[in-house]
């Protein structure tokens, strides 16, 4: 458990917005997105890491940087101590084999005109992990994992409901023996009752090839259920990290009060609890200073509004970016 | 339940045709909803919840068949033409869509969008729509409504339009809001604040609600009672805080044991086995049947309906979960 998979090192990433023709013609600069402004992470083996926020927090942006698919603006990402932005790991696509991807909507993510096992014998076929006359054998093995009945390998995408097309994504993700897992809002598409399977079948599975898991997610419950630690991300900055028993039963950053609280409770005794918050989350086109929720909290100082807080370890909690984190924890 | 029902729902049935097959979209769903009362209709997609809601409104009868009977403060709905349920709706029942991305017309300013309901339903003139209009917008917490009346929708967050979706919905003063899925585009936080403004002025205008969801905890926290349907159908019904604390059908069951809540972390969850069944082969019997372990020979063969098990509390099922103690008492 101790030992640190990836470590991710003040992670920013900025997407340019197209310049309108007035800017042009003010020279104005252009302006740009701020998805990511400074994201550090350590991964360890054999762990969940919850990772929750409202849309538009740089969750998913996070997730698909930790697989390539975005370069970020700075910062970097080491995987057992190699830069997987350096040339060499550029060339390297054992990275590519090693983490594996999950996405949000099982229907755009399966090529519908390839059948089950077409999809699943190309993951094997890309990274040569079978020779191929063991291909059709491995694609059975991979079925029966997540569950899926052997007709299944004929059968189109179609075919299948949202949870078993899940299953069939969980099964090409795991087709190249991964190490590290990033599912991003694998379950959030589905509807309770088939969450609780695919969530069962990513526990069981976890445990017997110990994988390590990156949970992406915006339902709280969930991601309480699933995790060893959590990090709650608010404008792309980790506001709070810490144990997620500890984090869920005492959340110590106001704005991680306020999101887990405003979960609905199932307690229909419990109405009106809620901590509510002003406003909503401001663009990331124009990021407020200082600490990026003080504009929405109700401790703000004057100090919020212009010294970004760093995130700090609390004693008995986790780590938490608030100037007053103390204070509020004692109030409460 | 409430002394004058506003509107009674009773044996709405909903068909649809695909290829020559009928599709019972929904069978036989009857409630009643008093004034200022929060009804939920809580399933799984496919379960006929939002078909339900389109069924009253009189809007399913365009792509499907309808039969059963909806009274609206005494008058039958569903017999109803065309011209005299356009100046019901809006004006005495209004509704509000999950997307509020797409229930807005990109092409035309909010405030036109809002004074136009003003106009169809509202003998005010012109500078008192607007007046009223801006006051709308303030009601449901819109900040600087003046300056954003001549504002596109695309200029609005999405919690902040289906603020103005709502805002729509009630500058007429309607005595039932029809909400479906009104929080699932939406996130956590900004979901306990549109649901608790739909409470809030359900209060103030003494409005009854039909709430549409899949979200149990949504349920728990708004509604005064809830039907649970499967397949169409309703298979438990009754005041929230009975339903959802000791669940009598062993779906509504499975329903509020899957979700995680107050279960040893990572491990495994409950779940219902199996998957909702297709419209296009029903189970003869019970259409949980298949998945619940309770099931007996009668379930395969015959249809449940639903039994009145505890005043105001129904069920359909042979072999009801035991009520525990705090049930009888």
């Amino acid at each position: 458990m101790t030992q640190t998979v990836m470590k991710i090192d003040d992670l920013h990433l900025s997407f340019p917005v197209s310049r309108s023709l007035l800017d042009v013609v003010q020279r104005k600069p252009g302006k740009s997105v701020n998805a990511l402004n400074g994201v550090s992470l350590e991964l360890k083996q054999g762990e969940t890491l919850g990772v929750v926020g409202e849309s538009g927090c740089g969750k998913s942006t996070l997730a698909r940087c930790i697989v390539r698919l975005y370069a970020p603006t700075s910062g970097q990402i080491h995987f057992e101590d190699e830069n997987i932005f350096g040339a060499a790991a550029r060339k390297d696509r054992s990275y590519n084999r090693r983490v594996q991807m999950m996405f949000q909507d099982p229907y755009s993510s399966l090529n519908p005109r390839m059948s089950t096992g077409d999809i699943l014998a190309e993951a094997l076929r890309v990274h040569q992990m079978r020779p191929e006359n063991e291909i059709a054998g491995r694609v059975e093995e991979l079925l029966e994992l997540v569950r899926l009945p052997q007709d299944a390998a004929e059968k189109l995408p179609h075919e299948f409901s949202g949870g078993q097309r899940q299953r069939i994504a969980i099964a090409r993700a795991l087709a190249v023996e991964p190490e590290v897992l990033i599912a991003d809002e694998l379950v959030s598409a589905l509807d309770v009752s088939v969450q609780a399977q695919v969530v069962n079948l990513l526990l069981e599975l976890q445990e017997r090839l110990k994988l390590t898991i990156l949970f992406v997610a915006h339902d709280l419950r969930l991601v309480r259920h699933v995790s060893n630690r959590v990090a709650v991300i608010y404008l792309g900055r980790i506001v709070e990290i810490g144990d997620s028993e500890t984090l869920f039963s005492a959340p110590s950053h106001p704005y991680s009060r306020a999101l887990l609280s405003a979960a609905p409770s199932l307690d229909p005794d419990d109405k009106g609890v809620a901590i509510q918050l002003e406003g909503e989350l401001p663009s990331p086109l124009n990021v407020p200073s200082g600490c990026p929720f003080h504009v929405r909290c109700r401790h703000v100082t004057a100090q919020c509004r212009t010294v970004v807080p760093a995130l700090r370890a609390l004693e008995g909690r986790g780590e938490v970016a608030c100037h007053h984190a103390e204070e509020i924890n004692q109030h409460a | 339940m409430t002394d004058h029902p506003i509107l009674e729902v009773e044996n709405l049935c909903t068909t649809f045709s695909r290829g020559g097959t009928a599709l019972p979209a929904v069978r036989d769903v009857s409630f009643a909803l008093g004034k200022g009362h929060v009804q939920g209709l809580v399933g799984e997609s496919g379960s006929g919840k939002s078909v339900t809601l389109r069924s009253i409104l009189g809007l399913a009868r365009h792509y499907g068949e309808v039969s059963g009977s909806v009274r609206w403060q005494g008058q039958e709905l569903t017999s109803m033409s065309e011209r005299q349920l356009r100046k019901i709706r809006g004006r005495e029942i209004a509704m509000i869509f999950q997307e509020p991305m797409t229930s807005l017309n990109p092409l035309l300013t909010v405030g036109t969008q809002l004074t136009e309901t003003l106009k169809a339903h509202t003998d005010l003139g012109r500078r008192a729509r607007r007046d009223r209009a801006i006051e709308m917008l303030d009601h449901v917490g819109i900040p600087a409504a003046a300056s954003r009346l001549g504002e596109y929708p695309h200029q609005f967050s999405g919690g902040m339009r289906q603020r103005v979706m709502i805002a729509i919905a009630l500058a007429a003063s309607p005595k039932l809001l029809l909400a479906d899925e009104p929080t699932t585009a939406l996130d956590v936080t900004i979901q306990a604040q549109i649901l608790d403004l739909i409470l809030k002025l359900a209060d103030e205008m003494s409005m009854g609600v039909v709430l549409v969801t899949h979200d149990l905890g949504v349920v728990a926290q708004t509604c005064d009672t809830v039907s649970v349907m499967y397949a169409g159908r309703v298979v438990e019904q009754g005041d929230v805080r009975q339903v959802l604390q000791t669940p009598r059908h062993p779906y509504t069951e499975g329903l509020m044991r899957s979700v995680p809540q107050d279960v040893p972390p990572r491990t495994q969850l409950y779940s219902v086995p199996g998957t909702p069944p297709s419209l296009f082969s029903l189970p003869e019997g019970c259409a949980f049947a298949p998945r619940c372990q309770s099931a007996g020979p009668a379930c395969q063969t015959a249809r449940p309906t639903l039994q009145d098990i505890a005043s105001g509390r129904q069920t359909a099922c042979f072999n009801p979960l035991p009520a525990t103690q705090e049930d009888a008492a």
